[in-house]
């Protein structure tokens, strides 16, 4: 053993014995966090490892960015080997993977590291002069760690430059092979003035540096943003896109355990610490914000700054709770104020939870499948569990929730005044007469009393008896599920109403639901079975969908004018749900005389309509409207009708279509289908 | 400062009603029940005094009615108040002042400085039980309050009259109506709803001695008549004014 290598083996050990107490470090911070088991559905949780981490499919969303980054993630992947080789040459100068892998192998492994320092070394350079002259949106809004990313991708090009140089000064020297190597062999012509020996030195002083600065890299991670380098993939591995059919189902609560004392979050202890290791995971990419509608309008909410601040709060907290331990329990004055803070009010403020629309957007874009609506649910339910507060005009609503049944203030007794005439028979009815119907038409609150909605109401309840479905209402029995108060962080109220829904439903057996509002369909299908509730509920699109396939609606398809039709995708049916495909093969299916257009903003990257989230009983004061942005949208795509599929929407669109002065009508895609049907039905 | 809120179980307003088969009360099937609005308020005054009190005190939460009224005091306690008395009732008696006795009597020796009632019940529309209360218990007595101030044993309340509004000054301990616009009822947390579970709620029979009030018929109002429309231009005001000051004689 050489002097060279005695001293590298003293820095590799120093590297390493720097890096595991933080390692270790961040393991236990994350225990500080509530317990949460995170290993069901191993095979979905795998999948996503290899599609959403491995394959980068997430990142690849936006095609150029996303494939920069992923050159340079595959690179380092390959180039570890590299590293290990390195590592291994500095203890033992002789060694390569040559020395123990046949040449058939090590050739190509040799190419490998060669190829993939230049598919690192070429977006390094884009990813700079991105940050540095491109600036875009995400970039610069509310962006925190700006001047790190260059520090680090500057690291990663000295890394690129000095492997390259490392190889070229070992291909001057006399003898060497240069089998494989294709891109020494392009640099060389560059060095043909260089002696064997100066190469020499500058290979040996390379390789250095090279070494080195990755166990400077290694050991700067964890108190970088980029510590996504070592955590994302273990994050996405345990993401919540687990269980089927399960995507952004908000999680259960248990309301009754005896010892609870905390109900949703205030501060970093309360959260799980998945939500912690998200924290972890955020490389300040801003591709949540970028797509965030409140942020876009104006608010100030930004989902990036949700993780940043949650990681913050972390840090300085635990490391407060370190320093208490390493005294012996001995807190200062300074170290309680610390830990007296909270997460909620201290770093995050009410008004950025409150301007969530819970449209999924930041959960979607996120390439490293961190949950930010996690953890502003959490924080929204301290809030309204723990502290009853929240924007004064959501009271009227949960009042009326409670009282009612209903987020309006409306009787029960007026559910079916819809259906006068129509001659729909209520599940109470069909159970009098042992009859029972197919399907469970669920009309929802909006679709109860809402005087637009209620158009939406008849247009599909025509189109089911046109087809000549065995359905039923529940008319009065109906009352709301809960889901806005779930959304509000009211899981109490939630559960009540839920829990009366689901009995309902299990006293007649019920099976099969259909229902044309999103947020129905997305609680009692997704959320229900949390609490007991099995249902098979689809959406009306993709019902409409069925029954135009089975050829069971009688269209006059065949007169009309040719119209343009702009489809606005809902949050609860797209990025919930992933149904993109139904309401727009149904436009085209029943009309063909509909030409579908996109607006900008469609399908996984569609815009809310600003209701979500409880957001449609709360004012909209700060910046622009979300469903006016939106609206404009829609109508720059020249379209003569809009489409909708979710009674929401709906009110937003209309209210934003208005604003513009425009007059665009407004329908759903049961109304437009309806207007089409062959045979008048009863009273439109 | 001790304080007890009159509270009293009251269907829920948005409800269709039918009268029962007897014709003498609500048909109770499908109805819903929560504490009437007014009481809220009064609830909420009292909690809001107790916590300028740097929380000293009690807030006592006390219904008369049927066994199922519990809940409703449980909603007050959910909302903060410290205990809650029930004085238990077949049904709540439409004779006020039998109920103004009830309470009297269990009002009488409680030590309170301060009782608070609702202005009115959205059921009965009486407004009578409270006044009743202070002048059996010989108390001072402000209705309909919508602006209150207690400073060590003296209150300040602005109190709403047709048009006008005047304030009164008033020695604890008292009784007082409270009036649309004194405050909003704050919604119980989830916290508030588990710690009610274990706050105290005493039962115990009303004294209600002889009722000399009693429902003999109950008719559902009228349906209302379609409105009319005069016309969509300026010629429809003379013709406007004419009838609000001749048929509904509000000019």
């Amino acid at each position: 053993m050489t002097l060279s290598n005695l001293v590298f083996a003293v820095i590799l050990a120093g590297g390493f014995w720097m890096f595991v107490p933080q390692a270790q470090r961040l393991v236990r911070w994350l225990k500080l966090a509530r317990p949460e088991d995170r290993t069901d559905h191993p095979d979905i949780r795998t999948k996503n490892f290899v599609l959403i981490g491995l394959a980068q499919s997430k990142i690849l969303r936006d095609p150029f960015g996303g494939l920069m980054h992923a050159l340079v993630f595959w690179g380092f992947c390959v180039l570890g080997l590299g590293t290990l080789e390195i590592w291994i040459q500095g203890l033992y100068t002789p060694f390569t993977w040559g020395v123990i892998l046949p040449r058939f192998l090590y050739v190509p492994y040799v190419f490998s590291q060669e190829i993939f320092a230049v598919f690192v070394l070429m977006p390094v350079g884009y990813l700079l002069y991105r940050r540095l002259v491109l600036k875009p949106r995400r970039f610069t809004v509310d962006a925190v760690h700006s001047g790190e990313a260059v520090l680090i991708l500057g690291v990663i090009a000295t890394l690129m430059i000095t492997l390259l140089l490392v190889f070229v000064g070992e291909a001057m020297q006399p003898g060497a092979d240069r089998v494989g190597r294709p891109i020494t062999a392009l640099l060389l012509p560059l060095f043909r003035g260089m002696s064997p020996e100066t190469a020499h030195i500058m290979a040996r002083v390379c390789w250095w540096i090279h070494a080195v600065l990755i166990l400077w890299f290694l050991n700067h991670l964890p108190k970088s943003k980029h510590l996504h380098v070592l955590t994302s993939l273990i994050n996405v591995w345990f993401s919540n896109t687990s269980g089927p059919g399960r995507i952004g189902a908000m999680k259960p609560m248990d309301l009754e355990a005896e010892d609870a004392e905390q109900f949703g979050a205030a501060d970093i202890e309360h959260l799980s610490w998945k939500n912690l290791l998200d924290g972890y995971s955020c490389t300040e990419c801003g591709r949540c914000t970028a797509a965030c509608p409140a942020n876009i309008t104006g608010k100030v909410l930004s989902p990036r700054m949700i993780m940043v601040k949650t990681r913050a709060r972390l840090t300085e907290k635990a490391t407060v709770i370190d320093a208490v331990a390493a005294a012996g329990g001995a807190v200062t004055e300074t170290q309680q104020a610390v830990l007296d803070k909270h997460l909620l009010d201290d770093w995050i403020t009410e008004e950025e939870l409150w301007a969530c629309t819970s449209c999924r957007a930041c959960v979607q874009e996120c390439p490293v499948s961190i949950d930010q609506l996690e953890i502003i649910n959490e924080l929204r339910r301290d809030l309204m569990l723990m502290e009853s507060r929240f924007p004064e005009e959501l009271q009227p609503a949960l009042t009326s929730l409670e009282r009612n049944g209903s987020p309006w203030a409306f009787s029960a007794a007026d559910r079916e005044q819809w259906a006068e005439g129509m001659n729909i028979p209520t599940m109470a009815e069909m159970a009098a007469a042992e009859e029972k119907p197919d399907i469970l038409f669920w009309v929802g609150c909006a679709g109860s009393f809402d005087d637009r909605a209620k158009k939406i109401t008849v247009a599909f309840a025509r189109i089911l008896q046109a087809a000549n479905v065995k359905f039923a209402i529940l008319g009065q029995e109906e009352t709301c599920h809960g889901d806005p108060a779930r959304r509000m962080g009211n899981e109490y109220l939630y559960q009540m109403l839920a829990k009366g829904v689901i009995e309902t439903l299990d006293g007649y057996a019920v099976k099969t639901i259909v229902t044309f509002c999103p947020h129905c369909f997305h609680q009692m299908g997704k959320e229900f079975p949390d609490l007991g509730g099995h249902y098979e509920v689809i959406h009306h699109t993709e019902y409409i969908e069925r029954l135009l396939a089975e050829g069971r609606v009688p269209l006059d398809t065949e007169h009309g004018q040719r119209l343009k039709v702009a489809y606005h995708d809902s949050c609860y049916l797209g990025r919930y749900n992933e149904i993109y495909d139904a309401p727009r093969n149904t436009l085209k299916k029943a009309l063909p005389i509909v030409e579908l257009v996109e607006p900008k903003r469609t399908k996984s990257r569609g815009m809310c309509c600003g209701a979500g989230g409880g957001r449609m009983w709360m004012e909209e004061n700060v910046g622009k409207r979300v469903n006016v942005e939106r609206s404009e949208e829609l109508l720059a795509t020249g379209a003569d009708q809009i489409a909708v599929a979710c009674p929401f929407c709906m009110t937003m669109i209309n209210d934003g279509v208005a604003s513009t002065g425009r007059e665009v009508p407004v329908f759903d895609i049961s109304e437009i289908v309806a207007s089409k049907l062959a045979e008048p039905a009863g009273s439109a | 400062m001790k304080i007890a809120v009159c509270i009293k179980r009251v269907p829920v307003m948005e409800t269709k009603f039918a009268i029962a088969a007897d014709g003498t009360r609500v048909d109770d099937a499908g109805l819903k029940y929560d504490v009437n609005d007014f009481d809220l308020w009064a609830i909420e005054a009292g909690l809001q005094l107790k916590e300028k009190n740097n929380n000293v005190g009690e807030v006592v939460a006390i219904s008369l009615g049927p066994d199922a009224a519990q809940e409703q005091i449980r909603k007050a306690l959910a909302m903060g108040a410290d205990r809650g008395i029930l004085l238990q009732a077949g049904s709540t008696p439409a004779d006020g002042l039998a109920v103004a006795r009830a309470l009297a009597a269990e009002l009488k020796d409680g030590g309170y400085d301060l009782i608070l009632f609702g202005r009115i019940a959205i059921d009965s529309m009486n407004q009578m039980t409270g006044p009743m209360v202070a002048e059996l218990l010989d108390l001072p007595c402000v209705t309909n309050v919508f602006r209150l101030d207690i400073t060590g044993t003296t209150g300040r309340a602005e109190r709403a009259l047709e048009g006008a509004s005047e304030v009164v000054e008033f020695p604890l301990p008292a009784l007082l109506t409270i009036d649309d616009g004194l405050n909003k009822e704050r919604l119980p947390s989830l916290k508030g709803i588990m710690a009610a579970k274990k706050k105290p709620l005493e039962v115990k029979p009303a004294q209600l001695g002889e009722a000399r009030v009693a429902v003999q018929k109950m008719v559902l109002p009228p349906e209302r008549a379609a409105g009319r429309i005069l016309g969509d231009s300026a010629a429809a005001v003379p013709e406007l004014v004419k009838l609000l000051q001749t048929e509904a004689k509000v000019l």
